[in-house]
């Protein structure tokens, strides 16, 4: 019963103690090395580490967020600008130099990231222009730093022959307090570098983390499940640009001297390198990678491939991608992964049929649930409608649904079923008519606002997030109504009991089975506590028996909410005891129960493509 | 403002933007048709033009050049999509961070084989006249060459077999599939059809922008941005978005600096992605 007992405890999103562990252990490790290291090779591992910070922004944009950016250089040198020019105006006044270039390094990368970030997610572009658009920037300051040139009070900056007279590291106070050696400038760098690695960690162990995690697997299941995607997108990324900024405030500091060539390209190629070479998402990764590429070209001797550095990067780069794009610590982990899940399926071989039993759905939790009770919520549509250039799935559907009986919408292929719901969902935004929920107007409404307010979709195809447990699958959603972790511990665990899937709860999603995945996805949508649920084709794809407990679920929930099935499936239709809407190119063709509706020639002819009313 | 200042201003915009033009649609095309965008796509021109340089160098006449460059690169190209860019489909990013990769290589290679400069080829230069002011032939001419470039490249995704069969390649990849088209070898030629493309834009602008290994640059941020701006409707929203764009960068440029034209079309771009967020062609009827 061991097993049991574990699932009614969830470890969602905890803080982790043994992760301070790590924590102090690096920061132990940078003491020793800083007594070891002679002052040269520890000068040049302070450039690693710093380095290793740019990699970590970028791991934090593109091996979490899903979002590759070739800009964390372009915040990296802007902080570093800014930092250094604030420093040597104005750390004559404390001494202390890291409290100028450090604050400002990190809100200009912050502040440029903000921008550019706010200007590609807030656009809605793809995944490859937001690339295009952070590259072609990195570009575009490259020229512009090449030929700018400025006097801002002490600081010269110089266009193509740089800014120097960047003041070094000093930590104490005062006018003649004195520059850090070597050893204390490494440790110094690899303490705030170590901060800013377990601030990183803890944020995403956060349910913050989480959400930016389901983001990158399944944007549109996120925003399905009530989370602003592009908010969530936009704080990662002004979070990862505040990293960058730190880490070139940094090398000003290190430098005492920056040129244009921090934009280069050369300059951005090597942070994806990093990051791919200690392996992409695991954040103490891109600090590895630094250290094994800066190590690496050290004890070549940098003369070997000195000139020819780019030239080997670029090489590097492709072979990465092609033959290992999950990195060396990524191979790794991939092994033992693959070794666990081997020893895992020996013992699960007998589990397996009891599972399949297993699954069954407790009904009797479903209004634990629910927050029943109250006015019924009533989603109306009035005169909708869509028009894609010549084609206008949807004419004009005025219809109006409460709880009590389950509505089916069903009609042939073409006739504006998905069309309607993707109206319905805020997928497509109509071009006439009104969609209200519960009252208030949401024609315009984004997805991820009309579920807060109580909608809840669950799309034809499963839609889960493959890389997570089915117990954190349930958790976001339960998260995203609750925003209270342990309330959502606590409607997850119900969940679990309720879709008898408390044995298969550290499983992944990839794992399930088809039908099990549809159950998990449903499961989520209920979560949410909707009002109004939405089911494209729920029971596609599923057995006999899971469709007849598909079809006593989907009757139980709408005697406390609306429920709106679209489905192809006359016979699972039949046993739901619906009110059907027939939809025939785009408009309400006629309107009954099933039973009347298969004795309705009309009906007929429409189906059967007869002449009368095609 | 006199009439001959108007319309010498007007007619090397115009020209900037043909410029724009023969250097971007290699790239279009390969992001139109295979979802692709090369990184290394300035690279590619860069080949393209020390190519057509060695060719005249060695006694080849130009026309000659310009054609064996498109050639050689396109050649070139097919290499690269066997070696590289097959292993790749399906993983956008990767493809970005793989064709990145290799602009760096192709670069670092030029800088090492032929130093940072090397001079232009020795072309007659011949300027026209206009009231006061005189603008180059040559630049003038690259005008009609984008006109009879498009047009070729109309005809060739219209009228013939392969164009016909790489569009319906990717309208509908399965269908392809199911009525026998072999879409691997319609993405090798695919690309090296854009990379024959970078090549020719390499060679005949020649002589009006001498080969360097850093040449590539100098085009790819305005190329980029203008594909990205033109969005899926690849020939057509191109030449709208690259002569657009091309021309106000172009006025800036020759009102204040080249730096601050850079400038200008990289805001330009964003502003249009704001309204259009998949470009502007994403709701257009026409397919090309």
């Amino acid at each position: 019963m061991a097993k049991a007992v574990k699932a009614d405890m969830p470890r969602v999103a905890r803080f982790e103690p043994f992760s301070l562990v790590w924590f102090c252990g690096l920061v132990g490790l940078a003491i020793v090395a800083s007594l070891a290291f002679d002052p040269y090779l520890a000068y040049v591992a302070t450039s690693w580490v710093i380095f290793g910070l740019l990699g970590l922004s970028l791991d934090l944009v593109w091996g979490r967020g899903g979002i590759l950016s070739f800009g964390q250089t372009a915040f990296y040198g802007l902080g570093g600008y800014l930092g250094s020019i604030t420093a040597i105006n104005f750390a004559s006044l404390t001494g202390n130099t890291l409290v100028w270039s450090l604050p400002v390094g990190m809100a200009t990368g912050a502040a440029t990231a903000f921008l550019i970030g706010g200007l590609t997610f807030y656009g809605r572009l793809g995944p490859l222009q937001t690339t295009i658009i952070t590259y072609t920037f990195t570009l575009v300051l490259w020229t512009v730093a090449v030929s700018f040139t400025a006097t801002v009070g002490e600081a010269v900056v110089g266009g193509d022959n740089g800014m120097s007279n960047i003041p070094g590291y000093v930590l104490g106070l005062g006018r003649d307090a004195p520059l850090l050696e070597p050893g204390a400038m490494f440790l110094t760098v690899a303490v705030i570098a170590t901060i800013a690695w377990y601030a990183s960690h803890v944020l995403m162990r956060s349910p913050f983390g989480l959400v930016v995690d389901c983001i990158r697997m399944d944007p549109v299941k996120a925003e399905l499940l009530g989370y602003d995607v592009r908010l969530y997108q936009l704080l990662l990324f002004t979070i990862a640009g505040a990293v960058a900024g730190l880490a070139g405030a940094l090398f000003g500091a290190w430098a005492n001297y920056l040129n244009p060539s921090v934009f280069s390209v050369q300059e951005a190629l090597l942070v994806p390198i990093y990051v791919l070479v200690g392996g992409r998402g695991t954040l103490v990764g891109a600090f590895i990678g630094a250290l094994a590429v800066g190590g690496l070209s050290f004890w070549l001797g940098g003369g070997v491939i000195g000139g020819q550095t780019t030239l080997v990067m670029g090489a590097c780069l492709i072979l990465l991608v092609i033959f290992l794009r999950n990195g060396l610590t990524g191979g790794l982990k991939d092994l033992m992964e693959l070794a666990r899940r081997l020893a895992r399926r020996r013992d699960q071989g007998e589990e397996a049929e009891a599972r399949k039993s297993s699954l069954s759905v407790d009904f009797e939790r479903l209004d634990l649930l629910r927050t029943a009770g109250g006015e019924p919520v009533v989603l109306e549509t009035e005169d909708t409608f869509k028009r894609f250039g010549g084609v206008t799935p949807v004419r004009h559907i005025s219809q109006s649904f409460s709880r009590g009986r389950v509505r089916c919408l069903i009609g042939p292929n073409g006739a504006g079923k998905s069309s309607y719901l993707k109206a319905c969902t805020g997928v497509y935004k109509p071009d006439g008519g009104s969609i209200t929920l519960a009252g208030q107007d949401i024609t315009k409404t984004d997805p991820f606002r009309r579920v807060r307010m109580g909608l809840g979709i669950k799309n034809q195809r499963a839609q889960v997030f493959a890389g997570l447990d089915v117990r954190r699958n349930l958790w976001v959603a339960a998260y995203s109504r609750s925003r209270d972790a342990r309330m959502a511990d606590w409607i997850t665990t119900e969940m679990l009991h309720m879709l008898g899937m408390r044995n298969s709860a550290s499983r992944p999603a990839s794992e399930l089975s088809h039908g099990e995945q549809q159950w998990l996805d449903l499961g989520m949508v209920l979560a949410l506590a909707p009002d109004v649920i939405l089911l494209d084709e729920p029971a596609a794809g599923m057995t006999n028996e899971e469709r007849r407990q598909l079809s006593h679920m989907v009757r139980a929930l709408a005697r406390t909410a609306s429920v709106v099935v679209v489905e192809h499936d006359m016979d699972f239709v039949r046993t739901l005891d619906a009110d059907v809407t027939v939809l025939h190119q785009g408009e309400v063709f006629a309107r009954g129960d099933i039973e009347s509706l298969r004795q309705d020639d009309r009906v007929l002819d429409i189906y059967l493509g007869r002449r009368q009313h095609v | 403002m006199e009439l001959d200042y108007l319309a010498t201003v007007l007619l090397s915009s115009l020209s900037s933007a043909s410029v724009l033009l023969i250097a971007t649609v290699g790239l279009a095309i390969v992001f139109g048709l295979m979802g692709v965008i090369n990184l290394a796509h300035g690279e590619f021109i860069m080949f393209g033009a020390y190519v057509a340089l060695f060719a005249t160098r060695n006694g080849v006449p130009f026309p000659l050049a310009v054609v064996l460059a498109s050639v050689v690169t396109a050649l070139f190209g097919a290499i690269v999509e066997r070696a590289i860019i097959r292993h790749l489909y399906g993983r956008i990013l990767d493809t970005l961070l793989a064709t990145w990769g290799l602009s760096l290589v192709l670069y670092q290679s030029a800088v090492l084989i032929f130093g940072t400069v090397t001079p232009g080829v020795g072309m007659p230069q011949s300027n026209i006249e206009i009231g006061n002011y005189t603008l180059s032939t040559y630049l003038l001419f690259l005008i009609l060459v984008a006109v009879v470039l498009i047009g070729l490249l109309y005809w060739l995704l219209t009228r013939t077999g392969y164009g016909i069969v790489a569009r319906a390649a990717i309208q509908d990849p399965q269908t392809a599939a199911t009525i026998g088209i072999e879409s691997g070898r319609i993405n090798t030629a695919t690309f090296a059809l854009g990379s024959g493309l970078a090549g020719f834009a390499g060679a005949i602008l020649l002589p009006a922008f001498p080969a360097t290994p850093s040449m590539g640059f100098a085009f790819v941020i305005k190329a980029f941005l203008a594909v990205v701006a033109a969005g899926p409707v690849t020939l057509s929203g191109t030449v709208v978005a690259g002569g657009a764009l091309g021309s106000i960068a172009s006025m800036t440029a020759s009102f204040y600096t080249t730096v601050m034209g850079d400038v200008v079309f990289f805001l330009a771009t964003i502003t249009i992605l704001r309204i259009f967020p998949l470009g502007i062609s994403a709701r257009w009827r026409l397919k090309l």
